[in-house]
């Protein structure tokens, strides 16, 4: 990475004592060995093996002029400490003048990096310093990384990956010009370090997690590479081609003829092994060799794909250029699941709080109950692939501003405003002075963060206002406090997204806020901002608040509406049964069946623990005397008053786990659609991608009648040679299901007395061979053993809790989420645990800046 | 009561502003730039759109000088495989893109792209920035019923579904609570506001943390407080003579309009009289310049309503409407959708005929209200003539399960847009709708085009005047 660099040393092409700036910025700075003796200097670098001092000739003046103007800056070095008794701490490179004053110094102390930076927040020594963790440093050749963002943390990457961060704050302002750069000991000669170096780097800017990766894995030469090297390089890049873009595409134009199931031609190209070995006409690619690869030969003809729409131009010279720069196939499998959100990388969109996020900040942090008000005046957020935290589809429109507004003034008019500017202030006086002793607190808890020293003279400019105005103290702090409430910062959760396209870490107050969020739905607490205060929120600091927060019962309370959205619940809201064809239905069964899903949700998840996957199959439900009798269970014992209750389902086979609730069984709607539940199976637990129908087939529900159920019409859907490849994927998995009428009542005939069956068989996506089963309680069975289930689960609540789609890119993380909560059992709070430990939740994408043409609103 | 053309006459409240069919912001003589989407669902099988006028066109007769209509307008590239078939063919109305995602357009819809590159300051104050309206009732997916997007293919504001929602969004004041005369709450609360603008001009400047995706919301966001900003403080606060709210709606909206896919039962009656004080609403905002950009839509993608009254049309009745009872049954399957799924060019199809043939009428309705005497501008002619509105749908056939028949030929019409293209003729363009968007683009000045960088693209000279 060139951009931002200020100085490089090179010790690995030196021929003498000297070493000058290889940096384009041509800043006048060379170093020289002190004492060479104490030194070598060879094509591996410089060794330092006694007590000398590498240092700028004179002082650094210019170097620190220029990193003290910029929006931050990064230290890098590749180095080799010669043992792990070294500390003071050793000074490995540093900008200072002696033990006491410095701008900037990398340090070893015993087996941790230390570092300290002068800005206008820590002492001229750089005090409080920010330390690698115990036992990161080893005698080897390491990448040390160190990044500071003006305002924000400090980082210590260690080859490559992030070992330790820590809110700094301040700027370099305060940075002095008269300090030299030194390497292996302080300016002062009392802190001695041993050991190689091959390059030491500094830049005006904080490189990204992105770039420091980069950087590690360029390695720690500037020389150029050896053939093997390039060689290396190139099949890794051709892999990385595959996995990003090939593979999409494969997934996109072949895998409806060429997967495990179809096996056209006897091609399965999902797998890595089946497609290596070809099919009947031989191999499908020579890596390398696109001229000889059927792959290309045939798609580039257009004779493949097969009655679909061609490759574009675009997709043609991808795959060629693949195929000619290796052919490496670098995935096992290909799941065309992961593909269909696309492949990532894509835009960013700003998260803004969800009508009940708004309700519970306000409650959370103002004590204030604006449920109804806000649920009544709010625009209502639509659901947009699967859930309505979608960020994509979190708009504003005006309505949504006037609501803002109104509901500001709604909110300042029900606190006790005298009490609450009493925690801060004892005074009533309308001074600024005064006023910042509540805007500052009060701020960092509405807006999730310290205030900038703008926002505070923007705040103060209101009471300033309304004293010109003759107005109270209390007047004031209502102003201000509505101004916040409908501040950019309450309303969306501002992170900082403009970057090099690669992800970086969340600052603190960034992650505390995501944490509090993804689990409670909430803002976050005291406890989490002084964590954040502290630069606590490490990973280890974030799992121990993410299980004081699963404790919150707001926890229970987000995870169900993450159920809600999920399985759609709210459409339960507006079912109309047809009353010809059932006389009987009351509208209250629809709430029954809505308050059984959740309540048994919260049972297994919560009050049980137990995994996730129990959820398919678990003996028990919950239910009112009313939905009891409606489902046609023994409804006598249950209380009249219809409350809910648990009942035991252990003798009743038949139903048991979620799919045998009303809540669920209602998606086919009143004629039971075998398709629509199929579907619904296939897309919400075992993540199917499934295509339109083919060509010149009637698509319109066939009704049943005495000698024909549902069953058998989609029998004959199946053996139709269009329809079987994707009905066979999904409408055996509501056969079990066919006892259950459109309202999810029990019957063993349908209407016209034709008998109905629960047996069956299944294919989970991605495996070549269907499962049978028996009755539904073994599709149960069968459903929650599937490994496809249980990775359902955490991909649907890894993507409630970005509140974005999940694409290709994020398929490595979501794996390991995965394996992790399911080493732990499996169960929601372990998933989630997974989730906001993961990089998905501690790092955020970012986007390259670039102009903003055309969007900036008038003045 | 306005002049109602069409055989239901409506009353509207009357706003003292919207007597002053003036422009609030263009120069005095000049024409403002504006481009509308106008959508119906469901679409016009192609054979029974080469009848013409003599066919279901037949209410667009008496607007036929004002418009081209385009046949054989393909949209096959809209086509997203595992997608159902309604919601591609109505994302790609207007963006020519297939969807990305359930919420979201392929790329913008082409009113944005205009709105943009003639108002790349944002609109001017007071101004509703983009509005999107409808009478409808399919709702599972979005892009089934909204028909504008951004340029990064979201939603370009939020839908107006009832006349009071649309009424309230374009002519409601914005009233503060308490007394509006009290100068010196209006001096505090705007010392509010200030600061919140403030806050998102920093959010959408140079300095901003977010990205550029990110800071385009949030400067849509401060569009739209402006907006706010001047209802509040610089509009006459409304007249207490002035007539209130246009009645509150009698047909169903939200989740109840659409019960599971099941399809709801309707008047006729009862779906003329909401929709045409929707669209009476609609071109109202567009007299008083309160908009110039937007969409409206009538009967969603993939709509499902069982219909029921006597349809008249020139003094002659039509069709007696009775979905439920023709097709005898109720639920999803008696529902006028199924109409389409039976279509064959071989029977006489007297449903669907009828069906599409009253949303002639009503998208017939819309338009005439544009091209009155009172929305002659200072150029001579309509507003109707000089906008640019396009018509679109879904769907060039309805039994959707052949991508080819059913994106081809998906019937368009286009306006003259102030004399950029032809009309007063039916053009059977057999051209890609992304060429036909593109040649409109190309003849409102606009750089970006639509669709994918690397294609080989087709001018369709035919269309330009």
């Amino acid at each position: 990475v060139q951009e931002g660099l200020v100085a490089i040393f090179d010790f690995t092409q030196a021929k003498t004592d000297r070493f000058s700036n290889l940096a384009a910025s041509e800043l006048p700075v060379s170093l020289r060995i002190a004492e060479p003796r104490a030194a070598n200097v060879s094509a591996a670098g410089l060794e330092i093996t006694g007590k000398t001092m590498v240092r700028s000739e004179g002082v650094a003046g210019r170097l620190n002029e220029a990193l003290r103007q910029s929006p931050g800056l990064t230290l890098e070095a590749w180095i080799r400490p010669a043992r792990l008794d070294q500390t003071g701490p050793a000074r490995i490179v540093t900008i200072s003048r002696d033990s006491g004053e410095r701008n900037l110094t990398l340090g070893q102390d015993g087996d941790k990096f230390e570092v300290r930076l002068r800005t206008t927040r820590t002492t001229s020594n750089g005090i409080p310093a920010l330390a690698s963790k115990s036992q990161s440093l080893r005698t080897e050749w390491m990448h040390v990384v160190y990044t500071f963002e003006v305002g924000g943390p400090g980082r210590i990457y260690l080859n490559g990956e992030l070992n330790a961060e820590q809110n700094i704050g301040g700027d370099l302002s305060n940075w002095n010009k008269d300090f030299a750069l030194g390497i292996g000991n302080e300016l002062s000669a009392d802190r001695p370090w041993s050991g190689g170096l091959k390059l030491v780097a500094l830049y005006g800017r904080p490189l990204s997690a992105g770039e420091v990766s980069r950087n590690f894995r360029a390695g720690s030469s500037l020389a150029p590479p050896t053939p093997e090297e390039l060689l290396a390089r190139q099949l890794a890049e051709n892999g990385k081609l595959f996995e990003k873009r090939i593979a999409p595409l494969l997934s996109r134009h072949c895998l409806e003829c060429h997967d495990s199931v179809t096996r056209n031609g006897l091609l399965d190209l999902s797998k890595r092994t089946a497609a290596l070995e070809g099919g009947e006409s031989g191999l499908a690619f020579q890596p390398g060799r696109s001229a000889e690869s059927l792959l290309w030969t045939k798609v580039e003809s257009d004779e493949m794909p097969h009655d679909r729409p061609p490759l574009a131009a675009a997709e043609k010279q991808l795959l060629k250029a693949w195929l000619d720069g290796g052919g490496v196939w670098s995935l096992s499998e290909i799941d065309p699941a992961v593909y269909a959100h696309g492949e990532g990388g894509g835009k960013v969109f700003v998260q803004r709080l969800t009508v009940p996020e708004y309700i519970e900040t306000v409650r959370a942090i103002l004590g204030v109950d604006i449920t109804a008000e806000a649920r009544e005046i709010l625009p209502r957020d639509l659901r947009a692939d699967g859930f309505n935290n979608t960020a994509y589809n979190l708009n504003v429109d005006l309505g949504h501003v006037e609501a803002y507004a109104r509901l500001a003034e709604l909110i300042v008019s029900r606190i006790d405003l005298p009490a609450l500017a009493r925690q801060f202030t004892g005074s009533r006086e309308l001074s600024d002075e005064n006023m910042t002793k509540i805007i500052e607190p009060l701020g960092k808890r509405l807006l999730r963060a310290p205030l900038r020293k703008d926002d505070v003279i923007r705040y103060c400019g209101i009471s300033t206002t309304v004293a010109a105005a003759g107005g109270s103290f209390e007047e004031a702090t209502g102003y201000i406090i509505e101004a916040m409430l409908q501040s950019p910062r309450f309303l969306y959760r501002i992170e900082q997204q403009s970057g090099d396209g690669t992800p970086r870490p969340l600052g603190s107050y960034e992650l505390a806020a995501r944490l509090s969020y993804i689990i409670c739905g909430a803002p976050p607490d005291a406890a989490l901002l002084q964590a954040a205060d502290k630069g606590e929120l490490d990973r280890a600091g974030v799992e121990a608040h993410a299980r004081r927060l699963l404790q919150d019962p707001r926890a229970v309370t987000r995870s169900k509406q993450f159920v809600t959205e999920w399985l759609q619940l709210d459409r339960l809201d507006s079912l109309r049964p047809q009353p010809e064809k059932f006389p009987h239905w009351q509208p209250e069964l629809a709430a029954d069946m809505r308050a059984e899903t959740l309540a048994y949700f919260e049972e297994i998840a919560w009050k049980q623990q137990r995994p996730l996957h129990e959820l398919l199959n678990a003996q028990l439900t919950f239910t009112t005397r009313r939905l009891a009798r409606h489902y046609g269970l023994p409804a006598e014992q249950l209380p009249e008053d219809n409350q809910l209750v648990r009942l035991d389902l252990s003798q009743i086979p038949a139903r048991g786990g979620l799919l045998t609730h009303g809540s669920l069984l209602t998606v086919g709607g009143d004629d039971a659609s075998m398709v629509s539940r199929g579907l619904f199976i296939m897309h919400e637990l075992l993540r199917g991608v499934v295509r339109d129908p083919p060509p010149c087939v009637d698509t319109k529900p066939v009704p049943s009648r005495p000698g024909l159920t549902q069953r058998a019409i989609a029998e004959t859907r199946i053996a139709n040679q269009n329809c079987v490849g994707c009905h066979a994927k999904f409408e055996p998995l509501a056969f079990g299901l066919e006892k259950f009428d459109g309202l999810g009542s029990f019957h063993q005939r349908d209407e016209f007395g034709n008998e109905l069956r629960d047996d069956g068989q299944i294919l989970i996506p991605g495996q070549a061979n269907p499962l049978k089963y028996r009755s539904s309680q073994e599709l149960m069975n069968l459903l929650a053993a599937s490994e496809r289930v249980r990775e359902t689960f955490t991909w649907k609540l890894t993507q409630f809790a970005l509140g974005r789609p999940l694409d290709a890119e994020d398929v490595p993380q979501v794996h390991a989420i995965h394996q992790k909560s399911q080493a732990e059992g499996g169960t929601y709070s372990s998933l989630l645990l997974a989730i906001v430990t993961s990089d998905l939740v501690l790092q955020t994408r970012t986007e390259k800046s670039e102009p903003l043409a055309g969007l900036q609103p008038a003045e | 009561m306005l002049l109602g053309t069409g055989a239901v006459t409506i009353g509207l409240p009357l706003l003292e502003e919207m007597l002053v069919p003036n422009t609030i912001a263009a120069a005095p003589g000049e024409v403002p730039v504006r481009a509308f989407n106008l959508f119906f669902g469901l679409g016009i099988p192609a054979p029974l759109q080469q009848e013409g006028f003599d066919g279901v066109l037949e209410p667009l007769q008496p607007l036929s000088d004002k418009l081209l209509i385009l046949r054989g307008v393909d949209q096959v590239r809209c086509d997203r495989p595992g997608i159902n078939a309604h919601y591609d063919g109505a994302t790609g109305a207007f963006t020519a893109e297939p969807p990305d995602g359930e919420a979201k357009a392929g790329g913008p819809s082409i009113d944005q792209l205009i709105r943009k590159a003639h108002y790349p300051q944002g609109m001017p104050p007071g101004m509703v920035p983009t509005l999107i309206g409808g009478t409808f009732f399919r709702r599972s997916r979005v892009g089934r019923y909204v028909h504008s997007y951004n340029e990064d293919g979201t939603v370009a504001a939020q839908m107006q579904e009832s006349p009071r929602d649309l009424f309230e969004r374009v002519f409601g004041g914005v009233a503060l609570a308490g007394d509006e005369t009290d100068l010196r709450r209006q001096r505090l609360k705007r010392s509010v506001l200030d600061s919140v603008v403030d806050q998102y001009r920093y959010y959408t400047g140079s300095n901003s943390p977010l990205g550029s995706t990110s800071r385009a919301r949030v400067a849509d966001h401060l569009e739209r407080i402006r907006e706010y900003e001047q209802r509040v403080f610089a509009l006459r606060p409304r007249d207490a003579n002035s007539p209130q709210l246009p009645p509150p709606s009698q047909v169903a909206h939200g989740g109840e309009a659409d019960p599971g896919g099941e399809g709801i039962d309707i008047t006729l009656d009862d779906l003329v009289t909401e929709w045409r004080l929707m669209a009476d609403l609609y071109a109202l905002a567009i007299q008083t310049d309160r908009v110039r950009f937007g969409a409206l839509t009538f009967l969603a993608a993939g709509e499902r309503i069982r219909l029921k009254g006597k349809y008249e049309y020139a003094g002659r009745t039509v069709f007696e409407f009775d979905d439920a009872g023709q097709r005898r049954s109720s639920g999803s399957n008696g529902c006028s959708h199924e109409w389409w799924h039976d279509f064959d060019e071989k029977k006489r199809n007297e449903q669907l005929r009828a069906h599409a043939h009253m949303k002639m009428r009503e998208l017939a309705y819309f338009l005439s209200r544009l091209a009155s005497e009172d929305c002659r501008e200072a150029n001579g002619k309509t507003i109707l003539e000089n906008s640019l509105i396009t018509i679109s749908t879904e769907s060039g056939d309805g039994r959707h399960n052949d991508v080819k028949r059913e994106l081809s030929g998906v019937f368009h019409a286009i306006t003259s847009a102030n004399g950029r293209f032809k009309t007063g003729q039916m053009l059977d363009v057999g051209a890609e709708a992304i060429d036909v968007y593109n040649t409109m683009l190309a003849a409102f000045d606009v750089q970006r085009q639509l669709g994918p960088a690397q294609r080989d693209k087709r001018t369709i000279d035919s269309i330009r005047a």
